[in-house]
C-alpha cells in the first residue's frame, strides 16, 4: 500500500509540473487593458444516487424533515462502518468519461479532518491521494474553448448547520451528511468571468445529460469554488485568492468580476495580492477575506484504513462507456439533422434541462426521448409541430402554476395515444380541429383510451358533421335550461356561459367552447 | 483483601451442569465480581438459545468495545458512559443465532489502548489465578493483563465458558498469558467488525477466549462469517483460497501422537534481554517435546521486528486520532459544556471540555502522538515510515512461512519447502505484574512487552496464546503461536496439539 502511495506522490507532482508549461496563455480583455485573469473552479455536484456514499440511508428529497434521513452510520455512531455504494461509482465514472477523463484503475480513499458541527466523525472521506479519475476536459458551449479537467473524485457531503443568532443557537441536520459529491477540478483555463459561466453551465448541462446529478445551484446541488488570479500581460501567473461555496451561475460572474477588480486595484497601488481564502457578500456584491494561507487548517489527511482501494477493470469501464448517455451537443446536432428547427430543438433541450434528473442513473423520459420514441416511422416535423405547439400548449393550459415540476413531467398522453392522434389526422380520418379535442380531452380526464376510441365516441370521425353534432348540444342546453335561455334573448350575454358549461358537460369536453358560444349567441339573438 | 475466590469451584459446577441456571450463576458472579472487577454489566437475564442450537451450552462475555443493544457499551471511557448503542454488533448477533447465554459486558483498557487494563473507567481489573504453589497465601492483586483484560479473567474465573476480545496490538494474547487462559486473535478481516467500535481500524480484531482451545475453537467457529457490513472483511474467494493453502500444508500430521512433518519456527527476536528467565523454561519444554514426537524445530529471523513497536504505535495511535474525532458530544455520550466566559468562536474549542473531561490520560496521550504523525510536516517522516516497516514487518513474516500469503500482490512464490507452519514464542515478558507495581512503573515496561505481540497484528496474522506452565511465582505463562494469513485452523490445531501434549503425564 505504502509503495503505492508514493507513487502516486510522484505522478501528482509531475502532472502538476507539466501542466505549468501548457496553460492557455493568457487573454486581453477591454475591460481591464494590459490585465490578464487566470480562473480555476472547483465544483461539488451531489450524485444522483438514491441512497448515501457510503450508507444505505436514502438521499433526502428537498421537503424532507430535518434528521429524518439519518442511519447510525451518518451520525458517525461508533462500530459502524462505510460501505460504498455502487451506483455512486457507476455515475462518477459516466461523468469522468463524459469529461474525456482517464479512469483510473487503482484509486484510494482519505480522511480529511476538521472539527465541525454537522461533521459527525470528524472527518470526511475523500480522494486526495489518488482519485478516481484525471487529465479529462470540457467543451465551453458558446465559445470554442476547451478547458482542462485536472481530476475528479468521489467524496462525502457534510450536514447543514444554521445558526439562530439571536437566540445563540445552531441546530444540525444530517439528512445531507454523507451523501455522495463528486468535486471536479478544473485546471486554471478559464479567462473571464462570462467564460466561468459558461463552464459552470456547460458542466451543469452535462452532468443532467448523464443522470449523475441535478446540477442545480438555487438547491445546493451543485456548488463552486473559485480560484481567481492577475497578472499583467506577459507576466506569469499572479497570486490567486479562493471564493468558497458561489451557490448561483450569477453570483459566480458577480464574484469573479468583483475580485479581478480588487486585486487589479491592489497591484495598481503598488500592494500585493494575499494568498487566502474568500467568501462573497452577496447584498453588497463583494467578496471579503475568511482566513489567511497562515490560517488555512492542517486537514491531516490519511488513507482511510477500512475502505479498501477502488479496483476498477477495464470491462467495468467499457461497460459503463457503452450505456453513456449523449451529451447534450450531439443530441442538438442529432435533431438538427432530423429537420428539426433550432427554435424547436431548444424547447426540446430546455424541458429536458428543467426536470428532474432520476435516481441512480435510471433514464427518466424527458422530452427529446418522447419526441425520439413517437417519431419513430413517423415525420419528425408533424410530431415536433404538435408536440411544441399542441401537446406543450394544452399542458401548460392544465398545469398547476405554483406546482413546482414542469408540465411536461405530468403528461399523460401515453407515446402509443400521440402517435396514433397524429396517424388520425394525417390519414384525414379526423379534422386537425377534431385531434385538438381529442387531445385536449385525454389531458383533461387522464384519459387512456385509444384516439380512435374517442373520436368514435365524441362523434369526430371525419364524414361526421362537427357543427350538427354542436347544434345538437346546443339545443339540448337551451332545452335544460329554458329561464338562462331566456334571460339570454332578452340580451344579458353575461349568462350564455351557463349555457356553455352544459355543452361541455354533455359533451364531456370534447365540444369547442368558443365555437358552442357563438353557436348559442347566434341561436338565441337571431 | 479476599484470600480465594471459594465460588469459582460453585460456578465451575454450575457451567458443566446440563442446563445452565442464569440466576445462581448470577449470584456467585455478583459475589465475585467485586473482587476481580471482570464484568461491567451483568444483565437482568438472559436469552437462552434452544438446545439443538451449537453455541446453547457456551456461555460468553462480552468485552465492553463490542456493540450490544440490550446492555451498555461504554468502552470503559467515561465519554461513553451511559452509551448504550442501537444496534448488535455482527459478532453478537452472531453469537445469539448460534444459541449462546451472553452473560455480561467485560472490562477493557479506555477504547483498547493499554496492556494492564489499569485504564478504564470502571478501574482495573483483578487476575483472578490463584498459584497453587501458595495454598491459603494472601491473593496478590496481579494485572490479568490488557487491553481484553475484563474478558480473559472472567474466562479464568469460571463466570463464563469463552469470551469476546478485540486484539490491536497483543490486547487478547497477553491477558490469556497472564490469566492461564487460551486466546486466539485471528486474521485480520475473518471475523466482522461491524459493531466493534475502532481504536486502530487496519489492525483491530475480534477474538475468542476460552478455558479451553476447544471452546475457541467452537465459538471461533461461528464467529468466522463473511459480513457485507465490514469493508475490511476477507471475501469468501481469499477465505476459500487460504484454506487450499493451508490444507496443503496440514495433510502430513494429524495429532500430537505423531507430529511428523510439522514445521515449528522459533524466532530469534522474540527472545529479548527483557525476558524473564522462568518464562523461558516452561517453553524450552514445551519445544522438546513436540520434537520428540516429530515436529521440526526450525530456527527463523525476522530481521525486522525491531521496527515493528515503532511502527505499530505511529499507525495505531494516528488511526485512533482519526477514530476517536467523533467523540464530540453532539450526537451521543457525555457532553460538558463550555463555561460561559470560554472562547467559543472555533469549534475545536466547544468540544475540548467535553474530550478533556471525557478521555482518560493514556487515551489523550495516543491522540496526540497520532494527531502530530498525521500533520503535513510529520506525516511522511512518521505515517507514511511507519506503513514502509509495516510492509517490511509482513515481507518478513512470508519469508518463513511454507504456506503462501494469499493476500500477497507480489507473484506467486514458489512454494518454500524449508519454510515453517507456524511460529514459537513467548506471548509475554513475565508473568502478570503486581497492579501496584505496574501503576508505580509507568508505562514504558508495557511498552517493551508489547514487541511480542505487535509484528502479528500489524501483518494481519493469527496468533493464539496458550497456557504452557508456570512461572518461579507460580503465575501462568502463555506461547504464542502464529501462522500465515487465513491458516486460522493450523494455529488451532497446533495450539490443541500444545494442549494435549501439555495434558500427557509424561510431560
Amino acid at each position: 500500500m505504502l509503495v503505492n502511495a508514493r507513487r502516486t506522490f510522484r505522478l501528482h507532482r509531475l502532472a502538476h509540473a507539466r501542466a505549468i508549461h501548457e496553460h492557455r496563455p493568457l487573454v486581453e480583455d477591454p475591460r481591464w487593458p494590459g490585465w490578464g485573469v487566470v480562473v480555476g473552479i472547483e465544483v461539488h455536484a451531489q450524485i444522483k444516487s438514491r441512497h448515501k456514499l457510503f450508507s444505505n440511508t436514502r438521499n433526502a428529497e428537498p421537503l424532507d424533515l430535518p434528521n429524518t434521513r439519518v442511519s447510525p452510520y451518518d451520525a458517525a455512531f461508533p462500530g459502524t462502518l462505510p460501505r460504498l455504494n455502487a451506483s455512486c461509482v457507476e455515475l462518477g465514472v459516466r461523468t469522468a468519461l463524459a469529461l474525456d477523463c482517464k479512469v483510473q484503475p487503482r484509486s484510494t480513499f482519505d480522511r480529511k479532518h476538521y472539527f465541525y458541527a454537522d461533521l459527525p466523525s470528524g472527518y470526511q472521506i475523500t480522494q486526495h491521494y489518488a482519485p478516481f479519475a484525471t487529465d479529462g476536459h470540457l467543451r465551453l458551449s458558446k465559445s470554442d474553448v476547451s478547458v482542462r479537467i485536472k481530476q475528479v473524485q468521489l467524496e462525502q457531503d457534510t450536514g447543514k448547520s444554521m445558526t439562530d443568532r439571536r437566540r445563540r443557537v445552531t441546530s444540525i441536520d444530517l439528512n445531507r451528511a454523507g451523501a455522495g459529491l463528486m468535486e471536479i477540478v478544473s485546471e486554471p483555463d478559464i479567462r473571464s468571468p462570462e467564460e466561468a459561466a459558461d463552464y459552470v453551465r456547460t458542466l451543469q448541462a452535462l452532468l443532467r445529460a448523464m443522470g449523475s446529478s441535478d446540477g442545480n445551484m438555487e438547491a445546493g446541488s451543485l456548488r463552486c469554488d473559485v480560484n481567481v488570479s492577475v497578472s499583467r500581460l506577459g507576466e506569469g501567473f499572479g497570486t490567486r485568492c479562493e471564493i468558497k461555496n458561489l451557490n448561483s451561475v450569477r453570483f459566480t460572474t458577480i464574484a469573479i468580476g468583483h475580485e479581478i477588480n480588487r486585486q487589479i486595484a491592489l497591484l495598481e497601488a503598488g500592494e500585493e495580492v494575499v494568498q487566502e481564502t474568500r467568501g462573497f457578500d452577496e447584498d453588497r456584491a463583494e467578496t471579503f477575506a475568511l482566513r489567511s494561507k497562515e490560517d488555512a487548517p492542517d486537514y491531516r489527511y490519511m488513507p482511510d484504513p477500512n475502505l479498501p482501494p477502488l479496483i476498477l477493470d477495464q470491462a467495468f469501464i467499457s461497460g459503463i462507456k457503452e450505456g453513456i448517455p449523449p451529451l447534450p451537443a450531439s443530441t442538438k446536432d442529432r435533431l438538427l439533422e432530423l429537420g428539426l428547427s433550432e427554435r424547436d430543438v431548444d424547447v426540446l433541450m430546455t424541458i429536458d434541462a428543467t426536470i428532474d434528473v432520476g435516481y441512480d442513473g435510471e433514464a427518466r423520459r424527458g422530452a427529446v426521448a418522447y419526441f425520439d420514441e413517437v417519431s419513430q416511422g413517423r415525420s419528425p416535423k408533424v410530431v415536433v409541430n404538435w408536440m411544441t405547439n399542441e401537446l406543450l400548449g394544452q399542458l401548460t393550459l392544465h398545469h398547476d402554476l405554483h406546482s413546482p415540476t414542469h408540465p411536461f413531467q405530468n403528461n399523460p398522453v401515453s407515446v402509443a395515444q400521440f402517435g396514433e392522434l397524429i396517424d388520425l389526422v394525417e390519414s384525414k380520418r379526423i379534422t386537425g380541429p377534431a385531434g385538438k379535442t381529442i387531445l385536449r380531452h385525454i389531458i383533461n380526464n387522464s384519459s387512456t383510451a385509444t384516439p380512435s376510441a374517442l373520436a368514435a365516441e365524441l362523434s369526430l370521425l371525419a364524414g361526421e358533421d362537427v357543427d350538427a353534432s354542436l347544434k345538437k348540444w346546443c339545443e339540448a342546453a337551451i332545452q335544460a335550461l329554458p329561464k338562462e335561455a331566456e334571460v339570454v334573448r332578452r340580451g344579458n350575454k353575461n349568462v350564455v356561459n351557463k349555457l356553455v358549461g352544459h355543452v361541455m358537460k354533455s359533451s364531456r369536453g370534447a365540444a369547442d367552447a368558443k365555437a358552442a358560444k357563438s353557436m348559442l349567441e347566434d341561436m338565441l339573438t337571431s | 483483601m479476599l484470600a480465594t475466590l471459594p465460588s469459582k469451584c460453585v460456578r465451575s459446577r454450575l457451567l458443566r451442569a446440563r442446563t445452565f441456571s442464569f440466576e445462581a450463576w448470577r449470584q456467585t458472579v455478583l459475589a465475585d465480581n467485586q473482587h476481580v472487577n471482570a464484568l461491567v454489566h451483568i444483565p437482568e437475564s438472559v436469552d437462552h438459545g434452544a438446545s439443538d442450537l451449537p453455541l446453547h451450552d457456551v456461555t460468553v462475555a462480552v468485552k465492553d468495545n463490542i456493540c450490544t443493544k440490550d446492555m451498555p457499551t461504554t468502552c470503559s471511557s467515561k465519554i461513553l458512559r451511559d452509551f448504550t448503542s442501537p444496534f448488535d454488533a455482527t459478532v453478537v448477533e452472531l453469537l445469539k443465532t448460534a444459541g449462546a447465554p451472553i452473560v455480561g459486558k467485560a472490562n477493557c483498557d479506555e477504547f483498547g489502548m493499554g496492556s494492564l487494563n489499569l485504564y478504564s473507567a470502571h478501574g482495573p481489573v483483578v487476575n483472578p489465578y490463584q498459584p497453587s504453589t501458595a495454598p491459603g497465601r494472601e491473593r496478590e492483586r496481579r494485572s490479568a493483563g490488557g487491553s481484553s483484560g475484563g474478558s480473559a479473567a472472567a474466562v479464568a474465573s469460571n463466570m463464563c465458558h469463552a469470551s469476546l476480545g478485540t486484539d490491536t496490538g497483543g490486547s487478547i494474547r497477553l491477558p490469556a498469558s497472564y490469566c492461564g487462559v487460551v486466546g486466539l486473535k485471528p486474521s485480520y478481516g475473518i471475523i466482522s467488525r461491524w459493531g466493534v467500535i475502532s481504536y486502530a481500524d487496519s489492525l483491530d480484531c475480534v477474538g475468542v477466549f476460552g478455558s479451553s482451545v476447544d471452546y475457541v475453537r467452537r465459538v471461533f467457529g461461528i464467529l468466522a462469517q463473511y459480513d457485507s457490513r465490514d469493508p475490511s472483511a476477507a471475501t469468501p474467494e481469499t477465505r476459500a483460497e487460504a484454506d487450499v493453502e493451508c490444507q496443503r500444508h496440514m495433510a502430513n500430521w494429524t495429532d500430537a501422537s505423531s507430529l511428523s512433518g510439522l514445521r515449528i519456527g522459533i524466532p530469534q527476536e522474540y527472545f529479548p534481554a527483557e525476558l524473564s528467565r522462568a518464562v523461558v523454561a516452561p517453553l524450552k519444554t514445551l519445544i522438546a517435546s513436540l520434537r520428540d514426537r516429530g515436529a521440526t524445530i526450525v530456527p527463523v529471523s525476522l530481521p525486522s521486528t525491531q521496527y515493528a513497536l515503532s511502527a505499530y504505535y505511529v499507525i495505531a495511535s494516528a488511526e485512533a486520532s482519526s477514530n476517536l474525532a467523533r467523540y464530540d458530544g453532539i450526537e451521543y455520550g457525555l457532553r460538558v459544556d463550555p463555561p460561559k466566559t470560554a472562547d467559543t468562536t472555533k469549534t475545536a474549542n466547544v468540544y475540548a471540555h467535553t474530550r478533556t473531561e471525557g478521555f482518560g490520560a493514556e487515551v489523550q496521550k495516543r491522540i496526540l502522538l497520532g494527531t502530530y504523525a498525521l500533520t503535513a510536516d510529520a506525516f511522511d517522516n512518521y505515517f507514511l515510515q511507519a506503513q514502509r516497516l509495516r510492509a517490511r514487518v509482513r515481507t518478513d513474516f512470508d519469508h518463513v512461512f511454507r504456506a503462501r500469503n494469499v493476500l500477497s500482490s507480489s507473484p506467486h512464490r514458489a512454494a518454500a519447502p524449508d519454510g515453517v507452519d507456524v511460529l514459537l514464542h513467548p506471548s509475554a515478558i513475565q508473568t502478570a505484574p503486581l497492579l501496584d507495581a505496574a501503576r508505580a512503573d509507568g508505562d514504558l515496561s508495557a511498552y517493551v512487552q508489547d514487541v511480542l505481540t505487535v509484528p502479528a497484528s500489524l501483518a494481519g496474522l493469527p496468533a493464539m496464546s496458550v497456557p504452557v506452565g508456570t512461572g518461579s511465582d507460580g503465575w501462568p505463562i502463555g506461547a504464542s503461536v502464529v501462522g500465515q494469513w487465513g491458516c486460522d485452523e493450523v494455529v488451532l490445531r497446533v495450539g490443541q496439539v500444545i494442549e494435549d501434549v501439555l495434558a500427557d503425564p509424561k510431560v
